[in-house]
């Protein structure tokens, strides 16, 4: 019975040292898995990923955004558009403070969020669309 | 962290593309050791102390698991789960599966301990609880390697909220009293909570609600002296979901839910918007609500006055959570030992609805202050995967929700959990995964479910959103 007992609480113990074990691991895991999200260049704020396009950029291009991106057909923009239906400087997206904002630069053809025409500032959501020209992008979160 | 280094397996069948999961594997093995260890620890316990009853001889071979069948089962399932992904080779989360098994599996060992005769049709507790718990299992599975796209969710998110609405109001319409409070419904030969299910819907109507006013709701405020509120336009629908779905619930007396449902509207409108105004607002409305009801409500003045003196009334109202407090107390820090605490008193049960309402109190008895802190570390790391899962979603949407899945279960365990140890007032919810029901199991299986679902990176993005432009709108006319 001694014997017994002295097992019985050996398994005891045994549980809740398994139990520990079990957190351990996790949390080793998961600490491993912050630490390499950490070391990932993390400064961009937003992707654009392009959607459709008819010349460059091709589909499923993916551009990192910063603070202020300008998309348009002349080549000093951030996102250069070759497409005839986009203006040279067409539309800048910017993040301020907390959400991202599209501003039309006094295009041609306009741009539109989720098809409907953008006027002067409008804010933006991740997953909307928006369309430049032939060229429609769509607006992701950072990947971290 | 998922599968970037794991190379997908070679097809066996065209279509099937089985990729490994090492971690969850790693972690599921972990798992059955300590279920194993903890149904031997159990099996042994309940052994000898039949034996010292009788006044007979330990029987040979009294340190062998409890119950290995209803064990190997559960754990079968289990594996089961994890073959099942493997075979799908979606690159999913890998330690959602073994945290919330290895909590399945603690409720198994104290289902078996309690005694038999607390509920359960289908030959005893710890039957019906294994048979929730290996369907539970297999939601998550189904949810988990089956859904490959979230505009199901997404577009139809105020069919969901009617949906929800409309099962509160069957509830309290059709439903049955259980112990003063209108909860369960009965279809048939099945009954349950829909509160439970209720309470994902709402994350899912919340999630799908703020994604698309987000950026609104960020920009444009309505100015109330020195507040800043929320544009009153953009809010309305969602504070008169909420209203209905708190209204029904206070009035049905599940003030569990009713606390489950502020707390989960507060955390998303924050993580929404970023705006430590709109937290503020609210706890100001939860404080005047609570005094307000306080004032109105015997049922609630009740639980507060018991939580503040239990010992007022140790018999007769305040005798649960006495009770519960001896039971922390017995256990100590090492804990009694799985199957050596609950002392019979007076010829009744320390604790009444234990098996529902205070597992965290028999767990707490038996395994102690160490094994309780394992149980909240466990919910923790479920908490920690939603969120991660939300931070590196792709869009608001996919966000909102992991966040509002993951922040639901948080809740829920902390709101009982706390109401166990009497740090808040006790509501009668069921412990995430641990509790014993059917409706609590099924329900948190679909939140893990969808977890999994939504942590896979591969998937394809989300459908671009209808047009909503001038042009649409005329055509929409016309063709009405």
């Amino acid at each position: 019975m001694d014997f017994f007992v002295l097992a019985l609480w050996l398994v005891r113990l045994a549980f809740l040292a398994v139990l520990y074990l079990f957190l351990y691991t996790v949390v080793r895991a998961l600490l491993r898995d912050l630490r390499a999200a950490a070391r990932e260049p993390g400064a961009e704020l937003g992707r654009l990923v392009v959607v459709a396009s008819t010349g460059d950029p091709p589909p499923g291009a993916v551009f990192a955004l910063d603070a202020v991106t300008t998309i348009g057909r002349d080549v000093n923009n951030t996102v250069v558009v070759d497409d005839p239906f986009a203006s040279g400087d067409h539309a800048a997206l910017t993040f301020r403070g907390r959400a991202w904002y599209v501003e039309d630069l006094g295009s041609t053809n306009g741009t539109y969020v989720n098809g409907s025409p953008v006027e002067g500032v409008a804010p933006l959501g991740f997953g909307d669309e928006i369309q430049v020209g032939q060229a429609r992008f769509r607006l992701d979160r950072a990947r971290r | 962290m998922t599968g970037a280094t794991a190379r997908p397996l070679p097809a066996i069948v065209p279509g099937l593309r089985p990729r490994p999961r090492w971690r969850e594997l790693q972690l599921l093995v972990l798992a059955a050791i300590a279920l194993f260890v903890g149904s031997v620890s159990l099996g042994a316990t309940v052994r000898a102390r039949a034996a010292v009853a009788a006044d007979a001889p330990l029987p040979e071979g009294a340190l062998a698991p409890h119950d290995l069948t209803a064990l190997l089962v559960y754990l079968g399932a289990l594996f089961a789960a994890h073959l099942i992904q493997v075979l799908a080779g979606r690159r999913t989360d890998q330690v959602l599966l073994p945290a919330v098994g290895l909590l399945g599996g603690l409720s198994l060992l104290l289902m078996q301990r309690l005694p038999q005769s607390l509920a359960g049709q289908l030959g005893g507790l710890a039957q019906t609880q294994l048979i929730w718990l290996v369907l539970a299992l297999g939601v998550i599975t189904v949810l988990a390697v089956g859904v490959r796209s979230d505009s199901w969710l997404r577009l139809y998110k105020y069919t969901w909220a009617a949906v929800g609405v409309g099962l509160l109001v069957l509830t309290f319409i059709f439903g049955r009293d259980v112990n003063g409070a209108r909860l369960t419904l009965d279809l048939g030969p099945i009954s349950g909570q829909p509160s439970e299910l209720l309470k994902v819907i709402l994350v899912v109507f919340l999630a799908g609600y703020l994604s698309e006013f987000r950026p609104l709701l960020v920009e444009q405020s309505t100015r109330l002296g020195p507040l800043r509120l929320p544009p009153l336009p953009y809010l309305a629908p969602m504070v008169a979901m909420w209203a209905i779905a708190l209204g029904i619930v206070v009035i049905q007396r599940d003030l569990g839910a009713a606390l489950l449902f502020f707390a989960v509207f507060l955390t998303l409108l924050y993580v929404a918007t970023a705006r430590a105004s709109y937290v503020v607002i609210g706890l100001g409305l939860f404080i005047a609500g609570s005094a307000v009801m306080y004032r109105l409500f015997g049922h609630v003045a009740q639980r507060v006055d018991i939580w503040l003196d239990p010992f007022a009334d140790p018999q007769g109202a305040g005798y649960q959570v006495v009770q519960a407090l001896y039971a922390f107390g017995r256990g100590g820090i090492l804990g009694t030992g799985l199957g050596n605490g609950l002392p019979v008193v007076g010829g009744r049960l320390p604790i009444p609805e234990i098996h529902t309402d205070f597992p965290l109190a028999a767990l707490g008895e038996e395994l102690g202050l160490i094994g309780v802190l394992a149980i909240l570390g466990l919910y923790l790391v479920v908490i920690e995967r939603g969120l991660r899962i939300a931070a590196s979603a792709a869009d608001d949407f996919r966000a909102l929700l992991a966040a509002g899945l993951s922040l639901v279960v948080g809740v829920q365990a902390f709101i009982i959990a706390a109401g166990n140890l009497k740090l808040i007032p006790l509501t009668g919810i069921t412990l995430p995964f641990i509790s014993y029901g059917g409706s609590s199991l099924l329900a948190n299986a679909l939140v893990v479910g969808l977890l999994l679902a939504l942590s896979d990176r591969g998937v394809e993005p989300p459908p671009p959103r209808p047009p909503r432009s001038r042009l649409a709108r005329i055509v929409d006319r016309g063709a009405r």
